[in-house]
């Protein structure tokens, strides 16, 4: 084992090191510290009056965050707020994001935004081209919540200083997630906004934010959008209705009255699904078709709900009164906005693309004659642990 | 520079004329005269205090000249003095001598009662003898000495061994003597096939080391190799095993151990029965067993007593703690520093809170506390054990309470390299190879992430795979999968389904390069 060619060798070597020795002096692209970043929790955008965008960011103070989860206040009297926020005007979101660099000391991370809040305002203006800066930025995180901010401006709720958590935005956040099990507001992702938005059959919708009082907002209805324009609102019967046509309601409380009793019954499951009927080419009738399980909650009632009949007739009850639901919820839609949140257009362009094809500009209107259909299955699964309420009566 | 490091790390042999040469030199005949053997011997010896040399007359007219020589201490006086010159004395003072040249057969037969004799041919011999503890016998008018193996047991207790502790199991570890050890083993394996064949290593030491292995499970190709590799060590020390075990290795830069090394004699007979060789070495309670592959640095004893769900966990365990002391200050930095995208957002506060105020990037910051608990370690192992109370305190105190107060490092920082030093501790015969790992992942995580964590991890993986211990694939049972002997890998199965021994160990052709080429060279003849 001799190595006549020792030279080649050495310059082999050399290469070698000159090849290592880059990867050290390198700028170490993106590479930052976690201490050098401002951790946004909450964003907001609202129009101005001339025209401009007024971005608001809310920027988490860990440290802050910490003592106050831990409860050992270190600081003792000095509380340090567990956010800042602040605001820039301008005339694009990126260079409001950019400008806001101009106020705070450290960069900007914005993929932990929690809740990105729209002006009523801006949204009224349109939000399609606002949106644009936030698909294509990297470090967007698609699954944020987006909700619309009624009555109130997004500045106004990322400033509030409220007492159930530190961090304004993961509260307004929360709240959402709570409602979302009563079925009166809805939920929306970036992602899935995004893709209502870019399908002409299903005009998009947002849940809304309202605020209560000085510490606390309120997430109940719905943001009505047309053409990526905000139209009107839903309240939060009509919500329900709409989201158990579209099949997402995870779960809600339905009040009935029956021979003055009050009943309350939690659907637990429901499965909806909407379809356009066409005769001769033409659409004729729209169908909202929903299967419901529930639970009879509450009672208060004279007698037992023991027989199969009782239960029958609470079942007939709730399938009137999920009916009225859709059907108010449907008819604001038609008459009033003229907007297909349900869909339906989805399911003409997948099930009659020809016709789609032609009638894809006017859908809107054409949605907004069409008589309804409503068909409703709901069935009671359980109706709780006990069999006879205190008072039984006869 | 680099190609003479990499000449010298191979396990090449380019000379083995030098110890032949020594054998022919120095062939002497024992002279015949007791005299001259005596003059002889102290000129050998000369310088040498401890050396006896004591002239025995004996016999009608004190005819018979006997030479006894020995080193002081070295050889039992008391049985010296019993078996083999209390008979000479005896014998002569009352035997009629009729013909004078049958006395050294008289003497070796029926004269002086120690079993253990020996023939020296030459001076040559005859001077091993002395310097290993042998007492010669010098007969006048004789061209040959009796050695007689009277030496004087120097060793300590059997002892529980320091380095390696087990729940269950024998606590017998080996001791610094080499028969000693070897019993320790026979006592194990009741069976004639445990061959233990003895050879002497270092030019100076002439150390006694003895190959030990199971002829008809141990793969002959693997004796053979072990033979060839321990006869091309030219070293004028042989201290320990660890000098052998340097030697020895298929790849002598590598950092994964592809020797085994251990003191505890279960555990050894375990693996003398799986088909390995020892290689055993006097002066030393560590005893080297080959092939070793990474798979035994998971291994415990402990995992065959056991049931074998809770081994097998154990396994995975072990896997699992050697994985995260390698890579967990990487992932950390490249966490950190990188992919702030993929932290949760709750995770990510409480990692801002911890990181703010620190003045160094987590790089350095990890670096610090890294060596900062490896000079810990290292002292704890240097230091006289008086000493270890005051440093485990200071270590605590510094390494956890202070660096954080002090704002040097971080909270979380600390956690990890508490986490990072615990996991090193579970697989101990990779732990210098972890530690360095760690550096080199901390490193590749500072300049590019993940992505250098992932293509230092691809670059040992093809390191691994690649490494042979003597001709054996360091990866397997898993490269090149061995089905059969995945049932001892991260899982282990119930003892009473282990039913046939490591087939990777008994293959005849290894295939691959480096130690097996030579298997294969080596059976021509």
């Amino acid at each position: 084992m001799i190595y006549k060619d020792g030279k080649k060798r050495n310059i082999m070597a050399i290469i070698i090191l000159l090849l290592i020795f880059p990867l050290l002096l390198t700028g170490c692209w993106s590479h930052r510290d976690l201490a050098e970043i401002n951790i946004v929790a909450g964003m907001g955008l609202d129009g101005t009056d001339d025209g401009k965008i007024l971005l608001t960011v809310q920027v988490v103070e860990p440290t802050a965050i910490q003592t106050t989860s831990s409860g050992s206040g270190k600081g003792g009297g000095s509380q340090q707020k567990s956010v800042f926020v602040v605001s820039y005007e301008g005339e694009t979101v990126f260079e409001a994001i950019r400008g806001i660099l101009s106020i705070v000391d450290k960069k900007l991370f914005l993929s932990t935004i929690q809740v990105l809040i729209l002006g009523e305002r801006l949204s009224q203006e349109g939000i399609e081209e606002i949106l644009d800066f936030f698909q294509r930025d990297n470090e967007i995180d698609y699954s944020m919540d987006v909700i619309v901010a009624k009555g109130v401006s997004p500045k106004e709720i990322l400033e509030m200083e409220c007492d159930l958590n530190p961090i304004p935005a993961v509260y307004v956040r929360e709240t959402v997630a709570n409602t979302v099990s009563r079925g009166t507001v809805k939920r929306t992702m970036f992602i899935d906004l995004i893709k209502d938005l870019g399908n002409k059959g299903k005009q998009p919708t947002l849940g809304l934010v309202s605020k209560i009082g000085e510490k606390e907002v309120k997430t109940e209805g719905t943001a009505v959008f047309k053409d990526g324009k905000l139209v009107g609102w839903l309240d939060r019967y009509e919500t329900r209705g709409y989201l158990l046509a579209v099949s997402k309601v995870e779960s809600a409380i339905v009040n009935v009255t029956k021979d003055e009793a009050k009943i309350a019954m939690e659907i637990i499951r429901s499965r909806g699904g909407v379809k356009v009927k066409f005769e001769n080419g033409e659409p004729t009738l729209l169908s909202v078709k929903v299967d419901a399980e529930a639970n009879v909650g509450e009672y208060e009632g004279k007698g037992r709900l023991d027989s199969a009949e009782k239960v029958n007739t609470l079942e007939e009850i709730l399938e009137k009164e999920i009916e009225r639901e859709i059907m108010i919820a449907l008819e604001k839609a038609q008459k009033e906005y003229s907007s297909d949140i349900f869909g339906f257009g989805t399911y003409v362009r997948k099930y009659h693309p020809q016709y789609w094809k032609n009638a894809e500009k006017d859908w809107n209107d054409i949605f907004s004659y069409l008589p309804v259909d409503i068909q409703v299955d709901a069935k009671i699964m359980r109706t709780g642990i006990i069999k006879s309420p205190l008072n039984m009566g006869e | 520079m680099f190609g003479r490091i990499k000449k010298r790390s191979k396990t090449e042999n380019t000379n083995n004329d030098d110890n032949n040469a020594q054998v022919d030199s120095s062939i002497e005949q024992i002279p015949k005269k007791v005299e001259d053997v005596k003059e002889r011997l102290g000129e050998i010896f000369s310088g040498c205090s401890d050396i006896v040399l004591r002239e025995i007359s004996c016999g009608k007219e004190e005819r018979i000249g006997i030479l006894v020589a020995y080193i002081n201490g070295f050889v039992d006086k008391k049985i010296l003095n019993q078996d083999v010159i209390r008979p000479i004395l005896d014998y002569f003072s009352n035997t009629e001598l009729q013909e004078e040249r049958c006395i050294f057969e008289r003497l070796k037969e029926c004269v002086v009662i120690n079993n253990d004799m020996k023939e020296a041919n030459d001076m040559r011999q005859a001077v091993d003898g002395i310097v290993s503890g042998e007492a010669l016998l010098f007969i006048d008018g004789e061209d040959k000495a009796l050695v007689v193996g009277v030496k004087a047991p120097q060793t300590r207790q059997v002892e529980e061994p320091y380095t390696e502790t087990s729940a269950k199991g024998a606590r017998e570890g080996f001791v610094e003597n080499l028969i000693t050890n070897t019993v320790l083993i026979r006592k194990r394996i009741k069976n004639p096939n445990l061959k233990m064949e003895m050879i002497r290593l270092g030019k100076q030491t002439r150390t006694d080391i003895c190959i030990c292995y199971i002829k008809g499970i141990a793969n002959e190709q693997i004796v053979e190799e072990v033979r060839e590799r321990l006869r091309k060590i030219k070293n004028d020390a042989i201290l320990d095993t660890g000098i052998i075990e340097q030697f020895i290795s298929d790849n002598r830069l590598s950092l994964f151990p592809t020797v085994g090394s251990g003191e505890k004699c279960d555990k050894l007979v375990g693996k003398l029965l799986e088909g390995r060789v020892a290689i055993l070495c006097d002066g030393t309670p560590y005893v080297l067993t080959v092939p070793y592959l990474f798979i035994e640095s998971i291994q415990t004893t402990d995992d065959y007593f056991e049931h074998a769900f809770f081994a097998s966990l154990m396994r995975l365990l072990r896997l699992l703690a050697m994985m995260v002391s390698s890579l967990l200050p990487g992932i950390y930095v490249a966490l950190v520093s990188f992919h702030h995208t993929i932290i949760p957002y709750k995770l990510m506060i409480s990692l801002a809170a911890s990181r703010e105020g620190v003045p160094f990037s987590p790089f350095i910051e990890a670096f610090l506390m890294i060596v900062a608990f490896e000079m810990l370690r290292e002292a704890g192992v240097r230091m006289p054990r008086q000493i270890g109370q005051a440093l485990s305190i200071v270590g605590a105190i510094v390494l956890g309470e202070a660096s954080v107060a002090a704002g040097i490092a971080s909270n979380l920082m600390v956690i990890i390299v508490a986490i990072t030093a615990i996991c090193s501790f579970v697989t101990p015969p990779l732990i210098r190879a972890i530690m360095l790992l760690r550096f080199v992942f901390l490193a590749a995580a500072n300049f590019l992430g993940f992505l250098g964590i992932s293509l230092t991890a691809v670059a040992v993986l093809i390191h691994l795979c690649s490494l042979r211990s003597f001709g054996i694939p360091y990866m397997a049972p898993f490269s090149p999968l061995t089905s059969a002997d995945l049932k001892d890998s991260i899982i282990v199965v119930p003892i009473w389904a282990m039913v046939t021994r490591p087939k990777i160990l008994r293959q005849e052709k290894a295939s691959g390069k480096k130690g097996t080429k030579r298997l294969e060279v080596e059976e021509k003849p």
